[in-house]
């Protein structure tokens, strides 16, 4: 069992980035594990507010074919 | 009541630069004139997954201005054409962040309704 402490801050405030971009592929990546689901912020850290823009801004993402649904599938 | 948004679309990609463009041009025209904050080809990209059994498509994301009345006949517009794969149209971010700073001259709410 992987448990990260509470105290860690969220990595997105910690870049002074205000708002998450959907066409920013290479940073949402950072949050999905390796089956393309979005890490819950229990496990990345991240504050409420960015978690909430997270999702919308992955699901945005998968929209324009940018991020897989699921990765690793039919390959 | 006018809005800022942002539309990327994804166009087949056996379509050349020029025949982009005119879409573009004919998508635009739509939205009235001078609405058009900026426009930008990232080109051709992988998808993801493949749509439409393409697996490559050619990206443009395109800024504009525009009443809210016009985007419905917008959006149906580029449904209609065989050769955009897939687009998104979002209301831009800096909207979202500029909307809670109150106009000039208008009169102050705050102080109406303290209670």
């Amino acid at each position: 069992m992987i448990m990260k402490s509470r105290s860690k801050t969220c990595p997105v405030c910690e870049t002074g980035v205000r708002v998450l971009d959907y066409k920013d592929e290479r940073t949402l990546s950072r949050f999905l594990t390796d089956r393309g689901k979005i890490l819950p912020s229990r496990l990345s850290g991240m504050c409420a507010r960015h978690q909430r823009q997270l999702s919308t801004a992955i699901k945005r993402a998968r929209q324009l074919a940018l991020l897989p649904y699921i990765k690793g599938y039919g390959q | 009541m006018t809005r800022r948004y942002e539309v990327v679309y994804i166009f087949d990609s056996a379509l050349e630069e020029p025949a982009v463009n005119e879409r573009l041009a004919r998508f635009n025209a739509l939205l009235g004139e001078g609405t058009e904050v900026g426009t930008s080809h990232w080109g051709k990209r992988t998808l993801a997954y493949p749509i439409k059994r393409r697996d490559v498509g050619y990206y443009v994301v395109s800024k504009f201005e525009a009443a809210t009345e016009l985007l419905p006949e917008f959006e149906r517009a580029i449904k209609l054409d065989e050769s955009v794969l897939r687009f998104l149209v979002v209301l831009a971010e800096e909207y979202a962040v500029t909307a809670r700073v109150p106009m000039e001259g208008a009169v102050a709410p705050a102080e109406e309704d303290d209670e």
